[in-house]
């Protein structure tokens, strides 16, 4: 198809003949992705949860999140590079797929959300109203990306 | 009665064919696995992370444990019954999967961590605000590694025949 090429190039790239190699390649850096998945989102929802005022209600959001920005970039970090890999392996089909591109759209708001409004509502400051709000909508982001990571697979 | 054909009797259940034909809820029931995977590995991670003493050591050792506790067990619950809906829809091919039975017996290693740590180390969560034992460090790193094993098994079983 037209506008291939470039996707076609990425399956080309040394590290997608890598991650095409050898069979354990794959679902070794899915694992990855997963555990990446665990520190970032994870570590996002327990910051959401406190803004809800549901879970860890003894520390304000705004020492939580300093504590755990530092695991919340490390899994980001993970997920930025083993998402990458195993799109590459089959760029072409995964550009072509619905799932991948609403997951795409979502992740872009999700980090947008994420380094803007999210961390601007665990200031002590903020309303809670608003920090509420902005729990809400982080999880609500957040669970969009995992369910159509999720659905790629399956469409 | 042979494993097998119990097996196939599991296959022929409802609720197996559902799950495995209709199109929709295996991937639903995946999604569950996967976000339960999020939010309650998210919490095991830190507790473990903050038992090894490398995060959030602003607060002590009680004070990250006991608030989690109800967190993980839901999402334990969670990620357990999803998982064991996602089995129960093909049985045959997780029986014939290597991968799987790695995963068994993780999670077989992850009763016996319980057994052995629990009391010593998750319900006396107090006793190591004042300092953090080695068999507390001990139990964080072999319940990453074990829990680890078990996302690298779960993927795997995906790619075994």
């Amino acid at each position: 198809m037209q506008g291939d090429s470039f996707f076609e190039w990425l399956m080309t790239t040394p590290w997608a003949k890598a991650m095409n190699g050898p069979e354990w390649a794959f679902p070794v850096v899915e694992s990855l992705h997963f555990i990446g998945l665990a520190l970032s989102v994870g570590t996002i929802a327990i910051v959401d949860l406190r803004l809800l005022g549901i879970a860890m209600v003894r520390q304000s959001s705004s020492e939580l999140a300093a504590d755990l920005d530092i695991w919340t970039r490390i899994g980001l970090a993970l997920m930025l590079i083993t998402g990458p890999l195993m799109f590459s392996a089959n760029a072409v089909n995964y550009h072509h797929n619905p799932s991948l591109q609403f997951k795409m759209a979502c992740l872009s708001l999700a980090l947008v959300f994420h380094f803007t409004m999210h961390r601007r509502a665990t200031h002590p400051t903020t309303p809670s109203l608003l920090a509420k709000f902005a729990g809400l909508v982080s999880l609500a982001l957040w669970i969009c990306v995992v369910a159509g990571g999720r659905m790629i697979a399956f469409v | 009665m042979n494993t097998v054909s119990t097996l196939e009797w599991v296959e022929r259940t409802n609720l197996s064919t559902a799950i495995r034909e209709g199109a929709l809820l295996y991937p639903i029931i995946g999604g569950f696995h996967v976000l339960a995977i999020a939010l309650f590995g998210g919490m095991l991670v830190m507790t473990d992370l903050r038992l090894l003493g490398w995060a959030m050591q602003r607060r002590t050792v009680s004070e990250i444990l006991e608030p989690f506790r109800m967190w993980k067990r839901a999402g334990f619950v969670l990620v357990a019954s999803s998982g064991l809906l996602l089995a129960w829809a093909e049985p045959l091919k997780l029986y014939r999967s290597t991968s799987f039975w790695v995963k068994v017996a993780l999670l077989a290693s992850v009763g016996v961590h319980a057994l052995v740590f629990r009391n010593g180390v998750y319900q006396n969560a107090k006793a190591l605000d004042a300092r953090l034992t080695p068999r507390a460090k001990l139990a964080a790193a072999l319940s990453l590694i074990l829990w680890a094993g078990l996302v690298v098994t779960g993927r795997l079983i995906a790619f075994d025949a």
